[in-house]
């Protein structure tokens, strides 16, 4: 694990065991995030780029399983290794050192709760302690301190698992804790850019628009000031202007809380604008990884040239590739690439190529640059 | 045209669906809720096939029961099991073994009949509702509402009550009813010329036969007719509101707009295309269907307005026990008045039960997989 | 528009309109049954009427006028309170309804919380612990108590617990000698609530609380066993739909502990389809308590359902058809309000 990686992962093997077969999804995959960037990771649809967020998590549903490979997170220096967690322990670092934001937001949240549950939801779990606090100071300022609240708040603090501490808090009313949620989600709202955060904050997700759900979502996302944000293709079921607006806040973001975010998309357009760097996947494995110029620049991978080529243009030919994205039940051995590769070589049909570092801080896994080592 | 070009065609365009039966069939093989429930039904059919040779009759119609006259003159209480009486017998010296066995046939006989009927009524609705909507959709759901909106055994007590026995049925309105309705949906649905034209001529000819010479019969309806015109008129709304949402939701999807861009009739299109694809929840309700007219059967004939008093119906055997049941002591004496029948009840809705439960669970996925 | 009092006004016109069909639909079957028939209902001594006086019967009665006209006769008489007369138990039909419906309630009032929440709780088990034992366990239990027939059940029950163990009284609501006790004006004993059940503790006799619940068990179990299967099957595949859906994911990725995310986020959503099916359930118990207060004569509902459908009663039948449509209807609406409150995006309807 190099020391200036937040998130390292190294030969992800993911699997999944469906009734029609085994689908290798994730065939070795390498991937690293540096602190305070933005890494896009591009790609097709089905090439696995949700199942390698989902990894980092731990959040692969079954059928599916992490079978091989290191995920590490660097946790103000200290290296944590994510596979050999404990539950409880990586439960505490979702939401709160790595959160995750979703394609439609109104399908992500609950239907039934209020924004504001469900974002107080978060900050009840990862700042529970901070709000009981100022709840309390709140009791206090108004002379309340010895009230039946404030002692249930006490309770909660001290003993928060005791029979009778549970039993307590469902009869009590937990005005000023409620209050106190309330603040702090419409700060929040307000922060992403909602205009009248009072109100969206007591409306149901089906009352927004994808847009302000989205804003929403993030706000969700960053309640307990994650140091990675993982973004799975946020702005895929947006319309263009709102997609614009949501990609000059994340990169506000970025300014201000000086998060790394890995941004999934199929989007090349979005991968211009936004990021850093940029990992390709294909298949199921990544095919290369470099500054975001760089790559636009010389790319190296064949399937990352055909994909730059592949982008319509006015006045040019319109290139694609041919062939298909190959299934995940029987893959192709060697290279996933070789057989709609139009530099294909006798060794791609047999051998993988290895992911290495071609040019400075430059990575390809493809035989014509010595992948075979 | 050319039979062996048909033949093709007919095996390409069914080759899928075939497939999917295949897997069906397998999944079915694998469950063991699907097979347990298949060999109860199996077991079943056997005895029913195997009555005559299983408990001899004892007079020309062999559901009625006969008593055993030697023991009848002895007692009036039910005899434990005997040799000569396996399961025993009842008060009237009915023997129980006898009214077990041949009680499957008519239990064969309600669960399918009815259903039978029910299907064809709710089939007739739901489709038309499904297809026209608008109108005729909401006025046809009202009215099944309305029947949903009872419980099914006060609605059905009602119904056998009320029912006379002799129903005076005017043929001549009978034909012309059907032919009109015919004639409607074949206007709607033009599927050959020849069809439409026999329908409406039938129209005039036995409205011509109505104004001048109508003809009436009077249907004699047995206890059970009356039991199985009730239950079937308090089951058919539920297949015709399941068919109705399962057309609705077919009929919005792309091969059906397809069909309809390429010239296809209506009754075509519905034929070949809708109900191939909706029928399979429907498979799923039936199987539990049977199961529960049975059960609601044995209730109306276990109070005592159902079959027969002297019919060879498992409820009926029951309701016989009914004359201990004030004093609980006497039930256990004379426990084998009710424990067995009631026995070959739960097993004959259970087999049901447990094949329809697990074509709910193997259908679901097939469903899903679209 | 996602008030919820403008969705109950709607709900409650919509409703209006059933009962009328539901009302229409009792009439038909009414229809059904042949004049002379129908006129014998007027008739004291049916032997010594000869078919002329019997027609004069009908005639006098309006049986002979044409249907639309007799249908709001009868619907006018049904919405004052007059349901007719119930010759199988010399009382008008009403009068019966009034003096029988506790001994029904006080079954109903044990059965239908405990199908909801036992349903509930062993359906959101079984889906959490897919496949294996629980699940599997409840699955064939659940089959098999529905396909029990409720009378066998309730026989089976009785000769084994009353018959045989006596630790259970025989078949009726309350002791011979209490109910002489209740019913004696001589005892001081007020009927509160016509309910046996608290009447006995209000009266400061618990005893007889205590012989309706001893009473009230084996009924109790009999209904129970028999609609469990239902409210398990459903509970279990909406649970299983709701913890596939999206939210649930991010609910997780939010750090939310498991339980949260199951009894939380999933449970509320699979409560949805579950509400209706209660709701409906307990307004048809009505029904499945004819056989099952026959067999333990309770003397409710049912059972003078049953003796009146033997003997041909059929104001009394009827009545008791249009008593379980209204509260099935009823109960519809208390469902579809509860919906409302669970589900916010139903009020747009």
């Amino acid at each position: 694990m190099s020391e200036n990686s937040l998130v390292e992962v190294k030969n992800l093997v993911v699997r999944f065991y469906t009734y029609a077969g085994i689908v290798e999804a994730l065939d070795g995959v390498n991937l690293k995030v540096k602190p305070g960037e933005i890494l896009g990771l591009v790609g097709e649809t089905g090439c696995g780029k949700s199942v390698t967020s989902f990894s980092i998590l731990q959040l692969v549903p079954p059928p599916g399983a992490i079978e091989e490979g290191e995920i590490y997170f660097n946790k103000d220096g200290k290296v944590i290794d994510v596979r050999g967690l404990h539950k409880e322990a990586i439960r505490q670092m979702r939401g709160k050192e790595i959160a995750m934001i979703f394609q439609e937001p109104r399908a992500y949240l609950n239907p039934v709760y209020t924004v504001e549950t469900q974002i107080g939801e978060v900050l009840l779990t990862h700042r529970g302690k901070d709000l009981l606090e100022r709840a309390m100071q709140t009791l206090k300022k108004t002379g309340r301190k010895a009230s039946f609240e404030n002692r249930v708040y006490k309770m909660m603090l001290i003993k928060p698992k005791s029979i009778t501490t549970r039993i307590m808090s469902r009869f009590c009313s937990k005005k000023a804790l409620k209050a106190e949620i309330l603040k702090e989600v419409v700060n929040l709202l307000r922060s992403v850019g909602i205009a009248d955060p009072e109100r969206v904050a007591k409306m149901y997700p089906f009352e927004l628009s994808g847009g302000m759900a989205q804003r929403a979502v993030i706000a969700m996302a960053l309640s307990c000031q994650p140091v990675m944000l993982i973004a799975d293709e946020p702005t895929t079921n947006l319309d263009v202007t709102v997609q614009a607006q949501i990609l000059n806040l994340i990169k506000e973001l970025r300014e201000n809380y000086k998060s790394s975010i890995l941004y999934i998309t199929h989007d090349l357009g979005v991968i211009a604008e936004l990021c850093d760097r940029v990992a390709v996947m294909y298949a199921g494995n990544v095919v290369e990884t470099a500054n975001v110029y760089e790559l636009f620049d010389s790319p190296l991978h064949p399937y990352t040239k055909a994909l730059l080529e592949s982008i319509p243009r006015p006045g040019v030919e319109f290139k694609s590739i041919p062939g298909i994205v190959p299934s995940l039940i029987n893959p192709p051995k060697g290279c996933r690439f070789h057989d709609r590769c139009e530099f294909e070589m006798d060794v791609c049909r047999k051998v993988k190529p290895e992911f290495i570092e071609v040019k400075k801080d430059h990575f390809v896994a493809c035989h014509l640059y010595g992948g075979s080592k | 045209m050319d039979m062996g070009k048909r033949w093709k065609e007919f095996r390409t365009a069914w080759q899928p669906r075939i497939k999917e039966w295949k897997f069906m069939f397998k999944r079915m093989r694998e469950s063991p809720l699907a097979i347990v429930g298949l060999s109860i039904i199996i077991g079943f059919v056997v005895i029913a096939c195997m009555a005559p040779i299983l408990a001899p009759p004892t007079s020309s119609n062999p559901f009625l029961l006969s008593a055993d006259t030697e023991l009848s003159v002895l007692t009036t209480r039910p005899t434990p099991p005997t040799v000569k009486h396996i399961f025993g017998t009842t008060g009237d010296q009915y023997d129980i073994y006898y009214a077990c066995i041949w009680g499957t046939i008519s239990a064969f006989r309600v669960g399918i009949l009815v259903v039978a009927i029910g299907l064809i009524i709710g089939l007739l609705f739901g489709i038309v509702a499904a297809y026209y909507g608008g109108i005729i959709d909401e006025v046809l759901m009202r009215f099944t509402d309305i029947i949903i909106a009872f419980p099914g055994l006060v609605l059905s007590m009602a119904l056998v009550i009320a029912f006379p026995t002799i129903i005076p049925i005017d043929i001549t309105i009978l034909i012309l009813l059907t032919s009109a309705i015919l004639s409607l949906i074949f206007s709607a649905f033009k599927p050959q010329r020849k069809l439409l034209l026999v329908t409406q001529i039938i129209v005039l000819v036995s409205l011509f036969l109505y104004i001048t010479n109508p003809i009436t019969v009077g249907l004699n309806l047995s206890r059970l007719d009356k039991v199985l015109i009730s239950l079937a008129i308090v089951g058919w709304p539920g297949y015709a509101r399941l068919i109705r949402g399962e057309v609705l939701r077919v009929k919005n999807e792309d091969y059906v707009e397809a069909a309809k861009a390429a010239g296809c009739s209506d009754f075509r299109i519905i034929a070949k295309h809708i109900l191939p694809n909706t029928i399979y929840p429907l498979l799923i309700v039936v199987t539990l269907d049977i199961g529960s007219i049975v059960l609601t059967a044995a209730a109306l004939s276990f109070l005592g307005i159902g079959a027969e008093p002297n019919s060879a119906d498992w409820g009926n055997i029951i309701s016989m026990s009914r004359n201990w049941v004030s004093k609980p002591e006497l039930l256990v004496q004379y426990y084998h008045t009710f424990l067995i029948p009631g026995i070959f009840i739960s097993l004959f809705v259970l087999g049901w039960n447990l094949l329809g439960d697990s074509l709910r669970d193997i259908l679901d996925p097939m469903i899903r997989r679209r | 528009m996602t008030s919820l009092p403008a969705y109950i006004a709607r709900r409650l016109i919509f409703l209006i309109f059933v009962l009328i069909g539901v009302t229409a639909l009792i009439f038909a079957i009414t229809m059904l049954v042949p004049v002379d028939v129908r006129a014998m209902l007027y008739v004291r001594n049916i032997q010594r009427t000869s078919p002329e006086q019997l027609a004069k019967v009908a005639e006098e009665y309006g049986l002979t006028r044409p249907f639309y006209e007799q249908y709001f006769t009868w619907l006018g008489q049904v919405l004052q309170g007059n349901l007719g007369f119930s010759k199988s138990s010399s009382q008008t039909v009403s009068e019966a309804i009034l003096q029988r419906w506790p001994y029904t309630f006080e079954i109903v009032l044990f059965a239908a919380p405990l199908i909801i929440f036992i349903g509930i709780f062993l359906g959101v088990q079984s889906a959490i612990h897919k496949d294996g034992i629980i699940d599997h366990a409840c699955r064939i239990l659940a089959i098999i108590g529905w396909s029990l027939p409720s009378f066998w059940l309730g026989l089976l029950l009785l000769s084994v617990f009353s018959g045989q163990l006596r630790w259970l009284p025989p078949p009726g609501p309350l002791d011979p000698k209490l109910m002489d006790f209740r019913n004696s004006s001589t005892s001081g004993f007020i009927r509160y609530t016509y309910i046996d059940l608290f009447d006995g503790l209000l009266n400061g006799h618990p005893e007889i609380t205590l012989d309706v619940l001893k009473r009230v068990i084996l009924p109790v179990t009999v209904v129970v066993i028999i609609n469990i299967a239902m409210l398990i099957r459903v509970m279990r595949s909406s649970m299983l739909e709701s913890l596939s859906k999206p939210y649930i994911v991010a609910a997780k990725a939010k750090g939310l502990r498991d339980k949260e995310v199951i009894y939380r986020h999933a449970r509320r959503n699979a409560l949805i389809p579950v509400a209706t099916l209660s709701g409906m359930l307990v307004a048809g118990l009505l029904g499945g308590l004819i056989i099952t207060e026959t067999v333990f004569a309770f003397g409710g509902l049912g059972q003078w359902a049953a003796t009146a459908a033997i003997q041909f009663d059929i104001p009394a039948v009827l009545g008791y058809a249009i008593l379980s449509a209204f509260l099935f209807v009823i109960a519809n609406l208390i469902v579809d309000i509860l919906y409302a409150y669970i589900d916010p995006r139903i009020r747009l309807v």
